[in-house]
This record gives C-alpha cells, sequence and structure tokens, in this order.
C-alpha cells in the first residue's frame, strides 16, 4: 500500500483504469462463454431435451471446449472474398459491443473508486455513437464475403440497424427528460429511493420500446433476419468459420450483455436496490456495501439475459418487411409521441 | 356407370377417332384414340368435363406393337373414374402434339417423356431439358428397350452445363440451393430477385433421379419391385410400396385378402402420421421457431418405434408383396399401437393448439404462398396444398383402395389456399389419421394376409392405382410384362404436380417466404453428380468427375452383377 501512496494523480487514474478494463474485459468474455451455455441448457429445458451434458460436471465445461474447437480449427479464406474487409469484420463486429461497458456505472464505489471505467458526462451519446458502429462489421461481412447470401445478409442488417437506432435513440429522450443528465451515474441516482422511482416505472413505454429495439439491436430471434439461417443459410456469416466465426457468435453475445447492461442502468435503477439503504452510494471503507452493489448489478444483468434467452425459443421469426414496418410505423412513431407527452408533462407540472 | 358417359360422350364427339376402348371396370376407363386427335380429346376432358390431369405416359412398345405408345391419364374425382387416353405412335417418327397449352400441368411430363422415351412433344412451350443430367448426349433416351439398364455414355465434360434463361430485366439471380439448410434434399431454385422481393424462378432439378423404373423394367421380377419403389421416397415410401403393388393387382385382376387390405391401410395411415408430424415440425422451424420443432419430432418418435416394431423399420418399409403383405399385426402389436395413438392423439391436442393460436406463426402463413383453385387446377396440384385452396379431393375417398370403403373419416378442407391453409388441413388430418387406423384396428378380421399366386401374371395388361401420400395423390401406371416383370412402370409421385406451382407461389413474394412457400408443399426430392476434394495445404485440386465416380461404382460393383443372365 506503501507503493500506492507514492503514485501520482496521473499514474493512479491509469493503474486503476487499467485493472478496471482487465477486470470488466474477464467477467464479460467469461459472462459470454457461459450465457452461450445457459442459452442451451435453457433452449434444451424449453424443448424437452438434455442440452450440452458430456463435457464436466453437468456439461459445465463445454463452453471451454467450445473455445478450444473455434481455436484449433482450420483458418480457411475462400478464395474470392475480399480479404482486407473480410478479416477485418470479425473485429469490428467485437469491439464495440465491448466499449459500450466502459462508461455503464456496474457499481458504487469500492474504496476510494467509483465503479466506471469512464465516467463521461455524455455517457449515452456515447454509447449510441459506438453501438452504432456494430453494423460496420456486419455490413463489412457481407460486403468482404462477394457472395449473395452474405450480401443479402449485410443489406438487411444496414436497413434493419438504422431503423431500429431511430426508435431506441427517440425512446430513451423522455428518459432523460425526466433526469435532466446524460450522465449515466447521474441516471443510476435519479433512480435511487424506491421502485417507483425507477424510470421503467416512470416511463414504461420508452423501456418496452428500448426493450424491443435491443432485440433488433443484437440481432435476436424474433429479428435475426441478418442471420436467417433458414432462408440466408446463416447471412453475413455463411463464409466464415473457425476463430472468425466464433468471433461473430461472441459478438452477438457480448451485445447481449452491453446492451440488458444498458437497460438494467437506464430503466431498473442500475446498482441500487430500494431495501437497506442499498440505493445509497458505498462511503470509502464500506467495502462490503460496494461488493453488494456490484453483485446486485450482475444479478439484474444476468436475469435480464435469461429473458433474452428465453424470448428467443417461444418466439418465430418476423419476415424481414415486417420488422420494418413495425420500426417506422409502430415503435418511431410512439416513441417522438412519448417525447412530446412527457415535455407537456414536465411543462405542465414546472 | 360414369365410365360409360364419359365413353359415350368422347364417342359422338370424336367418332371415328376414338379405335378403341377398354372398361376394365366401373372405375378405369383406356380410350385408344388417333395420334392427331389426341390434343383434343384432352382438351374436351380436361375443359369441358372438368377432369383433373393426373400424368403422361410415354413407353417405348416396339418390340410388342412395333410402336411408341403415349397415354394422357385424367381423374374424374366425384365419378371415381380414371381415365387414360392413349395412342399409338409409329416406330420411325415418335412424335406427338404438344397437350401444354392446354394443359399447363402436362409441362414436366411432356419434358420428361422426350428426355427418357424420346418422343417429342411438338409445340411445347418450354422444351428444355427436365430429368437428364448436364451433358448427357442428346439422342440417347435410356427408357427405350434398346437401350442397356447399365449403359454409362460419355457425358460431355466441358463444363457447358446447363442452358438457364436470361433473369428478366433489373433482377439479380440469387442461387436456391442446390445445398440450403432447408432444403433436405438436392434441388435448384433460380431466383430472379428484385431487392427484396422474387420476380419469378427456374427450376433445375432431378439430381437424384436414380432410374428406378427402368431397374423395374430390365433387372427386377415383379415382387422384388416393392422393395425398390419404397425407396423413391425417404419419407412415404410405404405409398409406393402399395401404389405399385395395387397397379399389378388391378392389371391381373388380384384381391388381397380383408385382413392384407385393413393392414395396408394402418401402414399408409402410421406413413400419414409420421410425416405430418414431421412437417408441422420442420415448418415451424422454417419460420424460426425450433421450440415447436423439437416438439414436433418428440411427439412424433413413438410413431417411428411402434412401425419399428411392426415392420422392422423405423419407417413403414418392406411391407407389400403382390397380392397381400409381408407382415401382420398381432394382438400385442395392435395393443400397443392403440396405446401410442391415445398418447399421441392427447399430445398433439396441445401441439395443435400452440401451432394454431400462434399470432406469429400466422403474421408468417396467412396470405403466403398463395395458390387458388384456378391454379390447382392448371397445374394440377394435388394433397394438402389442393385441399387447402378448398378444392376437395381425396384419393381415399374419390378413388377408394385398400379398406378405406369400409371406414369413416373426414376430408378436412380450408379456403385461404396459403400456408397457413396447408398447415391447418395437416394438422387437422393427423385427427382422421388417428380415427381411421382405430377403425381398423376394431374392425381386422383373423385370415391370411397374402393371396397365393399360382401361375405367370398375364402380359400386355394395364394397370393404374392412386394411393392419396401425405403429400398428395401418388399414381402409378404399369403395363405388364413378360419375364416376370412388368413393360413399363411409370410413377407419378405428388411433389412432381406440386412443384409446378411453386414458381406461382413466390412470384411477388418475399424472399423470406420462398422458403415456407416452398416448404408448404412439402417437397420429396432425392445423389451426388460431382464431388471436389480440395488439399488446401498442397494447394493440389483433384476433382471428381462423373466418370470417376461411375468407375468407382463399377469397380464397387464387379464380382455380384445382378443382371439378368
Amino acid at each position: 500500500m506503501v507503493f500506492l501512496s507514492q503514485l501520482g494523480p496521473m499514474a493512479e487514474f491509469a493503474l486503476f483504469s487499467a485493472i478496471k478494463v482487465a477486470a470488466v474485459i474477464a467477467v464479460t468474455l467469461f459472462m459470454v462463454s457461459y450465457l452461450v451455455f445457459a442459452e442451451r441448457k435453457i433452449a434444451a429445458a424449453v424443448q424437452d431435451r438434455l442440452g450440452p451434458n458430456r463435457v464436466g460436471p453437468f456439461g459445465l465445461l463445454q463452453p471451454l471446449a467450445d473455445a478450444v474447437k473455434a481455436l484449433l480449427k482450420e483458418e480457411f479464406t475462400p478464395a474470392n472474398v475480399r480479404v482486407v474487409y473480410y478479416w477485418l469484420a470479425p473485429v469490428i463486429v467485437m469491439v464495440p459491443s465491448l466499449l459500450v461497458i466502459a462508461v455503464i456505472p456496474f457499481g458504487s464505489q469500492l474504496g476510494a473508486q467509483k465503479m466506471v471505467i469512464a465516467d463521461l458526462n455524455v455517457g449515452i451519446l456515447y454509447t449510441f455513437g459506438i453501438a452504432s458502429l456494430g453494423v460496420y462489421g456486419i455490413v463489412l461481412a457481407g460486403y468482404g464475403s462477394n457472395s449473395k447470401y452474405p450480401f443479402i445478409g449485410g443489406l438487411r442488417a444496414g436497413a434493419q440497424m438504422i431503423s431500429y437506432e431511430v426508435a431506441m435513440t427517440l425512446s430513451v429522450v423522455p428518459a432523460f427528460m425526466l433526469v435532466g443528465d446524460l450522465n449515466l451515474s447521474a441516471v443510476v441516482e435519479h433512480q435511487a429511493g424506491g421502485v417507483l422511482r425507477w424510470l421503467a416505472i416512470q416511463q414504461p413505454l420508452a423501456f418496452l420500446i428500448f426493450l424491443a429495439t435491443a432485440f433488433a439491436e443484437t440481432n435476436r430471434l424474433p429479428f435475426d433476419m441478418p442471420e436467417a439461417e433458414q432462408e440466408l443459410a446463416g447471412g453475413y456469416n455463411v463464409e466464415y468459420s473457425s476463430i472468425k466465426f466464433a468471433l461473430f457468435f461472441m459478438a452477438e453475445y457480448a451485445n447481449m450483455i452491453a446492451v440488458s447492461a444498458m437497460i438494467v442502468t437506464l430503466f431498473l435503477g442500475g446498482w441500487t436496490l430500494p431495501w437497506f439503504g442499498l440505493d445509497l452510494p458505498a462511503q470509502e471503507g464500506e467495502w462490503l456495501k460496494g461488493l453488494v452493489h456490484l453483485g446486485i448489478f450482475l444479478a439484474k444483468v444476468i436475469l435480464l439475459l435469461l429473458f433474452f434467452v428465453w424470448v428467443r425459443w417461444m418466439w418465430p421469426r418476423l419476415r424481414y418487411d415486417q420488422l420494418m414496418g413495425l420500426a417506422w410505423k409502430r415503435l418511431v412513431p410512439l416513441a417522438a409521441a412519448n417525447i412530446v407527452i412527457t415535455a407537456l408533462w414536465l411543462w405542465w407540472r414546472a | 356407370m360414369a365410365a360409360r358417359e364419359k365413353l359415350g360422350f368422347l364417342r359422338q364427339r370424336f367418332g371415328a377417332a376414338i379405335i378403341r376402348a377398354d372398361l376394365t371396370s366401373d372405375r378405369r376407363l383406356y380410350v385408344f384414340v388417333e395420334p392427331r386427335s389426341v390434343k383434343e380429346v384432352c382438351r374436351a376432358l380436361f375443359r369441358e368435363l372438368d377432369a383433373r390431369y393426373v400424368i403422361t405416359i410415354g413407353a417405348d412398345d416396339r418390340p410388342w406393337s412395333g410402336c411408341f405408345m403415349v397415354a394422357h391419364n385424367f381423374a374424374f374425382d366425384r365419378d371415381r373414374l380414371l381415365v387414360s387416353v392413349m395412342c399409338l405412335l409409329p416406330a420411325d417418327s415418335p412424335r406427338i402434339e404438344s397437350i401444354s397449352d392446354v394443359v399447363p400441368a402436362a409441362n414436366w411430363a411432356e419434358r420428361e417423356m422426350r428426355d427418357l422415351v424420346g418422343i417429342e412433344a411438338v409445340g411445347h412451350p418450354y422444351p428444355k431439358r427436365l430429368v437428364l443430367p448436364d451433358g448427357w448426349p442428346e439422342g440417347l433416351h435410356p427408357l427405350r428397350k434398346d437401350v442397356e439398364w447399365d449403359e454409362a455414355p460419355d457425358c460431355d465434360e466441358s463444363g457447358a452445363g446447363y442452358d438457364f434463361d436470361d433473369p428478366p430485366e433489373g433482377c439479380t439471380v440469387v442461387p436456391f440451393g442446390p445445398f440450403h439448410p432447408t432444403l433436405d434434399e438436392p434441388a435448384h431454385f433460380r431466383l430472379y430477385v428484385e431487392g427484396e422481393t422474387v420476380r419469378g424462378c427456374e427450376y433445375r432439378g432431378f439430381m437424384v433421379h436414380r432410374g428406378i423404373e427402368k431397374l423395374a423394367e430390365s433387372v427386377l421380377g415383379y415382387n422384388d419391385i416393392p422393395i425398390m419403389a419404397e425407396r423413391i421416397c425417404g419419407i412415404c415410401g410405404c405409398v409406393h410400396n402399395v401404389a405399385y403393388a395395387q397397379s399389378v393387382e388391378e392389371a391381373v385382376a388380384l384381391r388381397p385378402p380383408p385382413r392384407a387390405e385393413y393392414i395396408r391401410t394402418i401402414m399408409l395411415e402410421l406413413e400419414r402420421l409420421h410425416s405430418h408430424l414431421l412437417w408441422v415440425g420442420l415448418a415451424c422451424h422454417i419460420v424460426g421457431f425450433d421450440t415447436l420443432f423439437m416438439q414436433a419430432f418428440r411427439v412424433r418418435e413413438p410413431v417411428m418405434w411402434i412401425a419399428e416394431k411392426i415392420s422392422g423399420n423405423r419407417k413403414t418399409y418392406g411391407l407389400c408383396v403382390i397380392g397381400g403383405v409381408r407382415w401382420d399385426i398381432t394382438s400385442e402389436l395392435s395393443d400397443e399401437l392403440k396405446t401410442v395413438l391415445d398418447k399421441l392423439e392427447s399430445e398433439w391436442h396441445n401441439v395443435a393448439r400452440a401451432v394454431k393460436n400462434d399470432k406469429n406463426i400466422q403474421r408468417r402463413t396467412c396470405g403466403v404462398g398463395v395458390a387458388d383453385a384456378s391454379v390447382v387446377k392448371e397445374m394440377g396440384l394435388i394433397g394438402p396444398v389442393a385441399r387447402a385452396a378448398g378444392v376437395d379431393i381425396d384419393c381415399r375417398r374419390d378413388h377408394p383402395y385398400a379398406a378405406y370403403d369400409r371406414v369413416d373419416f373426414r376430408v378436412i378442407t380450408a379456403q385461404s389456399a396459403d400456408v397457413w391453409g396447408r398447415l391447418v388441413v395437416r394438422t387437422d388430418e393427423v385427427f382422421e389419421s388417428i380415427s381411421i387406423i382405430r377403425q381398423c384396428l376394431a374392425r381386422l378380421e383373423p385370415g391370411p394376409i397374402q393371396t397365393p399366386i399360382k401361375e405367370d401374371l398375364p402380359a400386355g395388361r394395364f394397370g393404374l392405382s392412386s394411393v392419396e401420400a401425405p403429400r398428395g395423390e401418388s399414381h402409378h401406371f404399369v403395363i405388364t410384362g413378360e419375364n416376370n416383370r412388368p413393360r413399363r412402370w411409370r410413377v407419378r409421385a405428388p411433389t412432381y404436380q406440386n412443384l409446378q406451382g411453386v414458381p406461382s407461389m413466390i412470384r411477388d413474394a418475399q424472399l423470406a417466404d420462398m422458403t415456407i412457400a416452398l416448404g408448404s408443399i412439402d417437397p420429396c426430392f432425392s445423389c451426388t453428380d460431382r464431388i471436389e476434394a480440395v488439399d488446401v495445404r498442397s494447394g493440389a485440386v483433384k476433382v471428381w468427375t462423373p466418370r470417376d465416380l461411375r468407375e468407382m461404382a463399377k469397380r464397387a460393383q464387379s464380382g455380384r452383377h445382378i443382371k439378368d443372365s
């Protein structure tokens, strides 16, 4: 600890940021692998099957086996792809989902450290900016593969993401009008003091629209048009194999985690719980409380993830034109109307 | 009665052009017509008498009559009548006027007739190769009697391939198949796509044509053929098995004992059960609803187990011989079957309710892949596709065979003419099948299961048999022959007609609806024509040509040559 007190403020910031980054990435990737496992187990339970149960007790080591398999598979590049884009695409898909998590406050305080990697005062703008980069990876994969099914998948992804981005962004505006700040930590503070303060309760319409668009953003059933195995044979990832395919696969789940973390922060009170004074940040020295906050946040995220998984096995896929219709004819007007109503209400209250 | 009326009508109308007519029973009419009048006779049957087109058969009859033979088969479903319009063509110019412009449903059959038998349909609107592979030499027609059954000609392997049409202006070609996750068998659709909208398509299939008809006409014996016939289809083998046996039995006037007829009915309905259960699962899978897919397969599994107990195969295979069946259903099996049916019925109620009440499935299937009654008539569509369009046809009731005239059942129809209608029809037919099997089990009397055949089957007789497969009418045509085998055996599987309706189902539809529209006819296609093996590390490419594969097959076959001596 002597060593710590000798550090200058700059060096201390760099050190703790690095630790936080490493920890968050480790936790996220661990969650990705076990989320896949959970998905397979839950799917099996829904469908009266057993699911993976051969590797380790209850199949718990399956993610490990999957990872080894993906890494050791032959690295194959089809003959007619546009090589640079083809290689770049999986990376571009993976990175944004990790970057989004940087501004999410995943706890209150541990010791003197705020539990957020970058406490940006325009956090939400950053989030949307980065999150929308993810689609470039998919569009590039579709273009770089130089093949028809991936191309259609890429185009669908482009159109879908743009449409749903609009609805998603519009849907959170009323929430921020209530909070009066774009900083995500401020959003969490606003929701302290009882379940009724949660934005999911105060802004149910915004919450539901955001939830629906989140499924589209993560390319999950019922909105997995760009993949659409039964129509496009896998869409943008048809030409990919081994670790490059695994990156697309992991990106989907990392995206789910990022989006769940966002929903928890924006609408479900972040790391707070309205009982036992857990809605107030931990003070310096309250290590236990800080840890409990971390646990609360993780638990909320996991519950939401399980909801994502459950929905996938309960719904058939929508058709592409139905999906676009839903975005532009239902969600966007609803979200816009919600803004106007909230504004009117705030104006009347003032 | 009906047969005499139709014959009277034709005689009055065409007079001397009707050379001969055979009325083998009230339900079969064979009319021999002058070749130049065939088209008009077909027009009169199809347009004026509103017959349903079944199939066109070409046969090489030169060793016996010195002629080629063409038969156009039609069905009068209300009158329980099958009509065959036949004509003989001179051996030196096997040409006949095409009926495809009058009966659009004959399009494929006439192309096939040219490919396989070499009978030219003059004036055909789309005379492209249908069955034979790319590069197969022109002028070699495998079903002619002077072509050996194991003839393997040198194909043109320059790679020129099939001569596809040009896509319409502004459209992109998206290849659908031969390999695609929702195609269980190889078939190729060239989709013309504009954005996400399909404007048209061209079909190139028959990649798994195995020449079973040729084998039957040249190598096998009467009682070998059922075992080959059921290999035509991976799902509804029993249908072909029964249909073949029935067509021979009809040709030689042999009647299987009642117990055999009940057993055939039970097995056919078991087959319908597992086929429909499979289809509902696949349809759910195609729209991305894997949970119901898994549930449907779970519910289906006991049907496969009981089929295995009865026949020794998970599918209902190896059932028929001429004049009866090979397996008996003992009282233990009967009890077990009843238990399976009870469980299936209660479970299927749940699945059917889940499927029918799901708003999203409705959204994906209502108004999709529409083939209305006029398309059904023009393209000769059959089975659940026709019934979903309100066309009330079902061979089990219209052309009763086996024990179907002794059981009660409803023919399920729908009016919506779309994928949703087909889904509802198939889901409800499951309950009817369960009821039919129960009735059969209740009436199963003790007795023999085969009628012994004491002498050689007479040659030169015709036999027709229509069996309602899960996918629609499966139609078999047989001309009996010498050497214990038929001279000509033509199989028309239901998908043969239904596939011809697919282009009109997907025209101007969304690309996403292609798979479910195609899936809704429950297509049944089945061969490897070319394998490419690439060694990436050395960069060496070894292409297995059709010739290599044929050589390999011949090597494997030497020593156990089954050619007749």
